[in-house]
């Protein structure tokens, strides 16, 4: 039997190509994510790895906050440890060095007058010490004073300025004319980020100008270990009396390590999503490949089972075809991923962010590829190898075979259950927003509701598509053979179609839930900005406080209001018995604000009376989350302090989007100044004001800062949707792969389905069908199967996106839009896919020779 | 041989030619047969298998090409046309009715029965067609599917669809080869009278002397020649003619 199995492999090696191309594809994007996932956890790895050397770390001894966002060490922040430590470390017998974290957001000017920045990475400035073990110096000298500055190697390249040159650099918020004096090395690929060196007291004061550090990292002395080193330092640390405590420096970056894990974790879990859906679609592949190919054989297996195979051994047989196909599909796949990543890694070489040399072919990786490409061909084929292997003998006697077609009653039963319940699911998340899991059960819905409609549809399909081929019948013959041939065998069509339904479904709910989220912005935007102008910074950079002095001393500006976040971690109650109740985003703004450039619903309490007095707003999503109303008591810790603060208001304004606002003064009291990021500035001008040259006063006010733009709201409404097409197209890339791999699916359907009518072909051939007629019958099929299962789709997708506003209305998401124009050009592309899918089966069959095709048995 | 008739031909067949593979393992299925069928009549072509009996139909009909030799069907000269001129040929000039696997199945008997006219986007002759449908018989059984009727019905729906178009000539291969004797009688009964009837010129290619017994003339082949002929056979003298070409052809 496994001869019998290998045979049949040889024998049509066209027609399972495609099965293989269709787990390759899936199996490349699995093998790439994990591929992509190592290199990218060993760049970081390396950075952690080079950066932090330190044989001992003095930090905070309490959490303090989530990442701020201005901070290279984004995860658990713990509270600053005074730089004053610094002289009693270096003191304690067996220290070599003790380094304070000076570190810090940077605008580098390049040698072409623009920001030093790629692509999406940040730009950080450190103080330079020649005893840190991380840096070394490649040429020139060390910085020596605020007019001087190192530039890491990649940094150097990427700004196009060599050693002597003249530049600037914004730095702790003022600009600075600076000479290259040096180039510094760290010895790993720093996927991006561009790094300026500047000399200790000139960091000290951009970055520590209230004393205080993140850590401080200590080097021994040869011999002694890291252990001996943490028991020394220990007592000196206690009596200091800070709020601080030693660790080792294995400790330190272990610590570091398992934070950008997690950070990568999402990072996998969100590609795999991908991969998944591209696996499912590759099995609906493989089991229609297998359903036809048992059909097409029937009549062979009949004969084997008279012969005197065992239904086992017919089922054997093909599961073991099955098995090689997913074999052989998940070595290409997995040669086709880590070229993909490869190419990746080339790519953004090229574009500035580099990432760690190696591509990480490790047995992980190999094996889930290989197993999950074997896995999923195997359950794909088991229902048709079942059916094959049920075969009566006595159908091989027969004249004409006949597959009994199976009844779709009970596929239509158990579709319409699943789909009930998916909709119930839906409705129950509709119904009740509030509730905790009101998520959970539209996920689950959603699913449903998917995975019904694949089911049920192959009992819909031959309504569906009687209507999308209306118009197509008029084209005699072509239209109604065409129509003929899709509605012939429903649950092919339908399962041919479900592959592309999956896809659009989510490229339609990907398009819906990008139209909203633009709506309401748009929305947001005018209902709570009052402002003239809008000053943003362009991304991981801040709004230097020089540049705020600026604009607020340009003639016309009545204020500038700043929107400063940060992070802090929140425990409810005062004193001792206060709980912890988990790391939240915080917003300062100067009371005056509200009501002056920003309008704010507000649900309960007085909001500026709150942040006048002191106390902290909460968003109403937030409130309602953790039981919070106002009078409650919180108390916040940042980096730099906790402050005890009374809730004094509940807002419900998405144009904070952060959970908690309070007065700036508050949020200087968490987050030291240097480690808040301000992205935005709303700026109001005098009554009266000619906002033409106000704004020309502002671009100029702004325009030696660099990272700084002015913006009228509707450049503003349209930045913000822009990142959103950003996102969206990121999507459409990644869903594009299962696009990809249902219009291998409708190749490979329509080709064996010419296989499969051969005959009768040959004989419309004989009663005087053209070539070209021929072609347009099999395109025309093409592209109904193509337009239902895009219309279907869609349809399911835009439905299901079409709940998200009653549900996320708090995280800003309030008026549905859809955007009908797109949703039509995924119609005009599923004709151009079932065009292109067609193309290839259409030459096959008119290429058919007719006599020989009618006489074929 | 040359045989020779009254009426004018249909199509006819010179020193036709046709030869499957090459060198040694070449097979002359025809060699060297010179027909003429006439207009009006419907003509038998009888021989054992391997005589090349399907081989001369295929020639005729346009569906294969003859290695050599002229074949001229309804006045054109058809064995150097274009693929595309030759597609032309079967939708306009030529009928077909095959052994099975006739009908389309996605099509009703009526779509099926239209088919050449539609593929040709010639208009339906109404009248015509009622007169076939009815003559066949099939007038209940026009919105079946091909999977709903008979065997008898499904080749009495194939034989309309070849007639309806008003082709110069209908070739039918062994049309009741899978068929009872009531159903073969039916369908022979009828291409004989769509002949008397309808003046339609048709040809035949079987291996049983009742359904040849239906012709006008019957030709036999053996051996990729024609070395017999019959006129207004019966089965008897079918019967005869074959013995007598079997034991003539003993060495």
């Amino acid at each position: 039997m496994i001869r019998v199995a290998l045979r049949g492999i040889r024998a049509h090696v066209v027609r399972f190509a495609l099965s293989v191309l269709a787990v390759a594809l899936g199996v490349a994007f699995v093998a790439g994510t994990f591929a992509l996932r190592s290199m990218l956890s060993s760049t970081f790895s390396d950075i952690v790895a080079t950066t932090t050397l330190g044989d001992a770390y003095v930090r905070g001894s309490h959490e303090a906050g989530g990442p701020s966002g201005a901070d290279l060490s984004a995860g658990t922040q713990y509270n600053r440890v005074p730089l004053t430590l610094v002289d009693d470390l270096e003191r304690v017998d067996g220290v070599a060095a003790a380094i304070p974290d000076l570190q810090g957001p940077v605008v580098l000017v390049g040698a072409d007058g623009t920001a030093v920045q790629s692509s999406q990475a940040p730009s950080f400035a450190f103080g330079y010490d020649p005893r840190d073990r991380a840096t070394h110096l490649v040429a020139g000298r060390a910085p020596r004073d605020g007019s001087e500055i190192g530039l890491e190697s990649q940094t150097l390249r990427a700004s196009g300025l060599a050693l002597g040159d003249r530049t600037r650099v914004v730095v702790g918020g003022k600009i600075q004319p600076v000479t290259v004096v040096g180039e510094l090395g760290v010895g790993a690929a720093l996927a991006g980020a561009t790094v300026v060196f500047l000399d200790p007291a000139t960091a000290q004061a951009a970055f520590a100008p209230d004393g205080d550090v993140a850590h401080v990292a200590v080097n021994g002395d040869p011999g002694v270990t890291q252990d001996e080193l943490v028991q020394r330092l220990a007592p000196v640390v206690h009596a200091a009396d800070v709020d601080a405590r030693v660790v080792t420096g294995d400790a330190e970056r272990a610590q570091a390590r398992a934070q950008i894990m997690s950070l990568l974790g999402f990072v996998t879990t969100f590609l795999l999503v991908f991969a998944a859906i591209a696996l499912f679609v590759g099995a609906f592949i493989i089991a229609n490949t297998f359903a036809m190919w048992v059909r097409q054989r029937m009549r062979e297996l009949a004969l084997l089972r008279a012969v005197g195979a065992s239904p086992l051994q017919v089922f054997a047989s093909i599961v073991l075809q099955a098995a090689l196909v997913g074999v052989v599909g998940a070595a290409l796949g997995l040669a086709g991923g880590l070229g993909l990543v490869v190419l990746l890694r080339t790519v953004l070489a090229n574009l500035g962010m580099h990432l760690a040399g190696r591509i990480p072919v490790d047995g992980f990786t190999i094996v889930v590829s290989v197993l999950v490409g074997t896995a999923v061909s195997v359950v794909a084929a088991a229902i048709p190898a079942r059916r094959a292997a049920l075969v009566p003998p006595v159908e091989a006697l027969r004249d004409e075979v006949t597959v009994p077609e199976r009844s779709l009653h009970r596929r239509a039963v158990l579709g319409l259950v699943v789909l009930v319940v998916g909709i119930a699911g839906v409705l129950v998340a509709v119904r009740r927003p509030d509730a905790p899991r009101a998520s959970s059960w539209l996920g689950a819905g959603a699913a449903g509701v998917l995975l019904g409609v694949l089911l049920v549809s192959p009992v819909v399909a031959r309504s569906v598509l009687r209507v999308l081929g209306a118009p197509v019948v008029a084209w005699r013959p072509v239209g109604r053979l065409a129509r003929g041939n899709v509605t012939r065998n429903p649950r092919r069509t339908a399962n041919t179609a479900g592959a592309l339904m999956i896809g659009m479904a989510l490229v339609g709910a990907a398009a819906v839930i990008a139209a909203t989220t633009q709506a309401s912005t748009r929305a947001i935007v005018e209902h709570e900005a009052t402002t003239d102008f809008i000053l943003r910074v362009a991304p991981s950079a801040t709004v230097p406080q020089q540049a705020l002095a600026d604009v607020r001393a340009v003639p016309g500006v009545r204020a500038a209001d700043a929107f400063a976040s940060g992070g802090v971690l929140v425990r409810v109650g005062s004193g001792t018995d206060a709980r912890a109740a988990g790391s939240l985003a915080i917003t300062g703004i100067d009371p005056a604000a509200v009501g002056r450039s920003i309008r704010t619903d507000v649900v309960a309490g007085d909001f500026p009376g709150a942040l006048r007095a002191g106390e902290v707003a909460v968003q109403r999503s937030t409130a309602h989350d953790r039981d919070w109303s106002v009078g409650d008591r919180l108390t916040l810790v940042g980096t730099s302090g906790q402050v005890p603060a009374t809730i004094g208001a509940v807002i419900d304004s998405p144009a904070f989007g952060v959970p908690l606002v309070v007065g700036q003064g508050v949020l200087d009291r968490l987050v030291p100044t240097a480690q808040q990021q301000v992205t935005t500035v709303f700026v109001t001008a005098e009554p009266g004001t000619d906002l033409t040259a106000l704004r020309a006063g502002l671009t100029d006010a702004v325009r030696p800062y660099l990272v700084v733009s002015v913006l009228d709201s509707e450049q503003f409404v349209s930045q913000l949707a822009d990142q959103v097409n950003r996102v969206l197209v990121i999507l459409y890339a990644l869903l594009g792969l299962s696009v990809v791999i249902a219009v291998l699916g409708i190749v490979n359907t329509l080709a064996l389905s010419v296989i499969e009518r051969t005959r009768e072909i040959g004989l419309l051939r004989a009663v005087g069908l053209g070539r070209l007629q021929l072609g347009s019958t099999i395109t025309v099929e093409s592209v109904l199967t193509a337009v239902f299962g895009t219309a279907v789709g869609l349809v399911v997708g835009v439905a299901l996106a079409s709940t998200l506003p009653r549900l996320y209305a708090d995280q800003g998401l309030r008026t549905l839009a859809v955007p009908w124009g797109s949703l039509g050009l995924m119609l005009v592309l599923a004709v151009v896919v079932g065009v292109l899918a067609a193309a290839w089966p259409a030459v096959r069959a008119a290429r058919l020779p007719v006599l020989e095709a009618v006489s074929v048995e | 041989m040359t045989t020779q008739t009254d009426g004018t031909a249909i199509a006819t067949a010179r020193d036709l030619v046709k030869v499957y593979g090459q060198g040694p393992m070449a097979v002359r299925a025809l060699d060297g047969v010179d027909v003429d069928l006439v207009r009006g009549e419907l003509t038998a072509i009888m021989g054992p298998s391997g005589s090349g009996k399907s081989t001369l139909m295929h020639c005729l009909a346009g569906l294969d090409r003859p290695t050599s030799g002229a074949v001229v069907v309804d006045g054109q000269e058809i064995s150097a046309l274009s693929e595309r001129r030759l597609t032309q040929l079967r939708r306009t000039r030529v009928g077909f009715v095959f052994q099975a696997y006739n009908l389309i199945p996605t099509l009703t008997a009526l779509e099926n029965i239209t088919l050449p006219l539609d593929i040709a986007r010639r208009p339906v002759d109404r009248a015509h067609l009622e007169h076939v449908v009815d003559t066949l018989g099939l007038r209940d059984r026009l919105t079946h599917k091909p999977a709903e009727l008979s065997g008898g019905q499904q080749q009495r729906v194939a034989c309309a669809r070849a007639l309806v178009a008003r082709p110069a000539i209908v070739f039918a291969d062994e049309p009741t080869g899978n068929l009872d004797s009531s159903s073969s009688a039916e369908v022979l009964g009828f291409l004989r009278r769509s002949v008397d009837e309808l003046g339609q010129s048709v040809v035949m290619v079987t291996h049983d002397p009742t359904s040849a017994g239906y012709a006008h003339r019957v030709l036999f082949l053996a051996d990729g020649r024609v070395v017999g002929e019959l006129r207004d056979p019966t089965a008897e003298r079918v019967l005869d003619a074959l013995a007598g070409l079997r034991t003539a052809g003993r060495p």
